[in-house]
């Protein structure tokens, strides 16, 4: 309910923005950022590349601010650096859940060798 | 944060790139600022043996956004823009080929944990195997020495078997020469056959029951012998006393002879005082004519 909220109150804005300028509102790039965001946010970038998610968000605010003043080469640009953010933010926590996952595979092996030499060592 | 913020950022940057710009020649075009970094960014991403070639589309974008940025001259707040996006996909690129790199390498360190997992296995496998050898040993062990003990008992009951033997061996021998126990001893006759009469000398052909005695003495060497003889009342005492004891003493010579220490033997003569049967028939003085050997009922010892 306050996503859509969110998504369908700059959707005005940039609408009664168009209305009364000549430059139409970056439409595409604000939905790509917050496509972005949403995907980053599915891959749990919100604890895992926080900081990028934050910049992604503060970025896409900033857009919708900037179409909303009418300013829509700067909107269409800080969406567009917002995608890139949420895009990095999604990577990152991709990175950062492949290398947890990876770690724990190699403790648990040393785990294992260590165990196995243990019981190489009492056995001899 | 909100976007008067990043717009007083941007302006920053604008003016820094453009003061930079009138500082430098003005004739030879300047990178905007931050494209150098990010350029050496993507140079070290393309570099990296681990990275460069495991997110070839991130990695070509970030590229291509790195020569977008590097060439825009006159706005200077596209040029910061441009930087910005340039940078941010070539951390994006490198954060892909991390991901990559690590699931390649997981499929690697899944099979060293398989592998370490089946060593285990192995392992435990072996030592209960090991284990099992021990035991397997142990219980040979055991069995050694049971049959060791078995061996022991068998030996005794071999032991007894053969005493047992020998026993029904000699009960045989005794059989084949007749030879009665009494309270003296084995008693066995050897009948007039072996002497012409009035003679003292061995017939020829006539030692077999000889023979049989010098088996059972050489079978048993502890027995001792004693040799007697006797006569029918038929002639003169002294006469009858002297042919028991020549009669006697030819069988003890026969013995000694055939390989029996004279030690173990002794011959007496008993002459016609110890007759078996009636002198008065033929039959009974034939059985009164005779020589008995007296075997030792229990076995001498130190006698050999």
């Amino acid at each position: 309910m306050r996503r859509r909220l969110r998504i369908a109150l700059p959707a005005l804005l940039i609408f009664a923005a168009a209305a009364s300028a000549g430059t139409p509102p970056p439409v595409t790039n604000l939905q790509a950022a917050q496509q972005a965001i949403a995907n980053a946010e599915r891959v749990d970038a919100a604890s895992l590349a926080a900081v990028e998610l934050g910049e992604a968000r503060a970025k896409l605010s900033a857009a919708e601010k900037a179409v909303a003043a009418k300013q829509m080469v700067v909107g269409a640009q800080l969406a567009d650096e917002a995608r890139a953010d949420a895009e990095l933010a999604a990577a990152r926590a991709g990175a950062a859940k492949a290398y947890t996952v990876n770690a724990e595979i190699k403790r648990s092996t040393a785990t294992l060798v260590e165990e196995m030499q243990r019981k190489a060592g009492d056995s001899k | 944060m909100n976007s008067t913020n990043y717009l007083q950022f941007r302006s920053i940057i604008a003016v820094a790139v453009a003061a930079a710009l009138f500082a430098g020649c003005a004739s030879v075009p300047e990178k905007p600022a931050g494209s150098e970094e990010v350029r050496a960014k993507l140079t070290a991403l393309q570099g990296d043996p681990t990275l460069a070639n495991r997110a070839p589309v991130a990695l070509k974008d970030a590229e291509a956004a790195v020569g977008v940025a590097e060439t825009t001259q006159k706005d200077l707040d596209l040029a910061a823009h441009r930087v910005y996006i340039a940078d941010r996909k070539v951390e994006t690129a490198r954060a892909l080929a991390q991901i990559q790199f690590a699931e390649e390498e997981r499929t690697a360190l899944k099979d060293q944990s398989e592998k370490a997992r089946l060593d285990s296995r192995t392992r435990e496998a072996d030592v209960a195997k090991t284990d099992a050898l021990i035991a397997r040993a142990e219980s040979a062990e055991q069995k050694v020495a049971a049959s060791d003990a078995r061996s022991v008992a068998d030996a005794a009951q071999l032991a007894a078997n053969a005493s047992q033997q020998q026993a029904a061996e000699l009960q045989r021998q005794l059989e084949i020469l007749q030879a009665r126990p009494t309270d003296r001893g084995l008693v066995l006759t050897l009948g007039d056959t072996l002497f012409a009469t009035g003679k003292a000398e061995l017939k020829s052909g006539a030692t077999v029951n000889l023979d049989r005695i010098t088996t059972f003495m050489n079978e048993y060497p502890n027995r001792t012998a004693a040799i007697e003889g006797f006569t029918d009342n038929t002639g003169s005492e002294e006469m009858n006393q002297s042919l028991s004891e020549r009669r006697a003493d030819a069988v003890k010579r026969y013995l000694v002879g055939q390989g029996v220490s004279s030690a173990r033997l002794t011959s007496s003569g008993r002459g016609e005082n110890a007759p078996v049967a009636d002198n008065e028939s033929a039959a009974g003085r034939q059985q009164n004519r005779r020589v008995e050997v007296v075997i030792s009922q229990v076995e001498a010892e130190g006698t050999n």
